[in-house]
């Protein structure tokens, strides 16, 4: 099997799936593109629909046997079921169940939320050509002129800290993971997480909890050495346009 | 006896999503009916089983599920019956992220759709006083938008342009998949197809000038094979208003 993974700075979605990789011990072509300059939109990449269309925005590139996934969360449960490590996903049903009903909560509003802030903070210069999507391409156009909407920030701001109260309140019973065993639901909102102390440090006041898991998982081998792939000291600060904020409100 | 029961609304979008895969897996249920247009899902009897009050639910024994994918691939994994998941973990990428991609971007604009031609027009006869209370019932705050929006039909100009454009868009995409393909995802019927008829199958009524044999070829036989399916037929018996009875037109028309 012939595996090439096409990754960013190790933040967001990159994060996840890096550290997926090294928790399940595949053996894949790390090859790093440069997410914010919008390179994974270069004629060279490989543009499946499902790559051009990954309502993810800019996240990795995972190639297996000549066909191009994306989307963090699905391409970590990829390689949870083709590594050989240990499972990233709870083995009962109704556990696995709570796992990517959590992971979903994290996709929708945790992530896009993230990737807003982010952006404000750090935004890219330039808007890269060959974007497939017109909506992608929308929120790199906003991004690079500094359109951000403020009700838009101010409800990013407010997600985020919703984010931190649930994981408060589901380690409030002593775990030391979101699901107990440590796998795809901690490294997934710990991936959008990382850089949010720095632009919403409100949201961390007085949780212990959330305080100790951040250090848990960045402690974790894999999640280690997965950011010591960054070639940047903060790779937390890194961000290229993510998912869209939900178009209903 | 069954110990599952499911607390839905019409076999259309979210709501129809568990209640094919149960039928698909052959699983028995308690079918709950709720009327979204008569808020149930807002009243105290429900909002004890799912306090966020978005429809569907499941109980299983005692355990409660919500969130219409994440259950159907509870379902899939919890109870003997066909796969509904393929084997290679390839294509169980490939069912979810459409999933997902149907769930967050194409759905969202077919709903806005909805919502502004049937689900709104449809509750604004109702007492205005009473309205604003079955909206000030409503558990989460993204939700009372939202049924304003339908209520007073202020989904803006661009916002439904939009709509539109995803739409169309979303049908081109569904139809290349489907060219290359069998089924969705996969060579076998599995999630990603129960998750994507629920969306598309009233297509040719609703969609005609995007979606019709000469157009979308695909699109079309993948549709008239799901509604052969028995699953398909016992489930939308199970509707009641006139969403559920575009399936019956159609399936006269499509046969």
């Amino acid at each position: 099997m012939s595996m090439i993974l096409y990754h960013g700075e190790p933040n967001g979605p990159s994060l996840t799936v890096l550290a997926a990789l090294f928790e399940k011990q595949v053996d894949a072509d790390l090859r790093r593109i440069d997410l914010r300059a919008g390179e994974r939109h270069a004629s060279t990449m490989p543009h499946a629909l499902e790559v051009d269309q990954s309502i993810e925005g800019e996240g990795p590139v995972l190639v297996v046997d000549g066909v191009a996934m994306a989307d963090s969360v699905f391409l970590a449960c990829y390689l949870d079921a083709a590594g050989s490590g240990p499972a990233l996903r709870p083995a009962d049903p109704y556990a696995r169940w709570q796992m990517m009903a959590w992971c979903r909560h994290i996709i929708e509003r945790l992530a896009p939320a993230a990737s807003y802030l982010g952006l404000q903070s750090a935004p890219p210069v330039q808007v890269p050509e060959g974007i497939a999507s017109l909506d992608l391409a929308g929120r790199w156009r906003d991004a690079v002129d500094g359109r951000f909407d403020d009700t838009k920030l101010g409800d990013s701001r407010t997600k985020v800290a919703q984010a931190v109260e649930k994981i408060e309140k589901q380690l409030g019973d002593g775990r030391d993971w979101l699901m107990e065993d440590f796998g795809i639901a901690d490294l997934e909102t710990y991936a959008w997480l990382a850089g949010m102390p720095a632009l919403v440090p409100a949201a961390f006041g007085a949780k212990p909890h959330t305080a100790a898991w951040l250090a848990r998982v960045k402690a974790r081998p894999s999640v280690a050495r997965a950011l010591g792939t960054a070639t940047v000291a903060d790779p937390e600060s890194v961000w290229a346009p993510g998912p869209e904020i939900n178009r209903w409100g | 006896m069954t110990d599952v029961t499911l607390y839905h609304w019409e076999p259309n979008a979210n709501s129809g999503k568990p209640m094919l895969a149960l039928m698909e897996k052959g699983v028995p249920f308690d079918s709950h009916y709720l009327d979204m247009l008569a808020f149930d899902q807002h009243k105290p009897g429900y909002l004890a089983i799912n306090p966020m009050g978005t429809i569907p639910a499941m109980t299983h024994g005692d355990l409660v599920l919500t969130e219409s994918t994440a259950i159907m691939e509870y379902v899939e994994e919890a109870f003997d019956g066909p796969r509904l998941m393929p084997e290679n973990p390839v294509d169980q990428w490939r069912v979810r992220w459409w999933m997902k991609f149907m769930d967050q971007w194409l759905a969202p604009s077919f709903s806005m759709i909805g919502w502004s031609v049937f689900v709104g027009p449809s509750v604004r006869q109702k007492d205005p006083a009473e309205l604003e209370a079955a909206i000030e019932r409503i558990p989460l705050p993204e939700r009372r938008v939202s049924w304003r929006k339908a209520i007073n039909g202020a989904f803006s100009d661009e916002e439904m342009a939009e709509s539109q454009r995803r739409v169309a868009l979303g049908i081109a995409f569904l139809e290349q998949a489907l060219g290359e393909r069998e089924w969705l995802a996969s060579d076998e019927y599995s999630l990603a197809d129960i998750n994507g008829f629920n969306l598309a199958y009233a297509l040719p009524l609703s969609q005609p000038h995007l979606s019709n044999d000469r157009l979308t070829p695909n699109i079309m036989r993948w549709v008239r094979a799901i509604y052969a399916r028995p699953a398909t037929k016992r489930c939308w018996a199970l509707g009641k208003t006139d969403l559920a009875k575009r399936a019956t037109l159609l399936e006269a028309e499509l046969a």
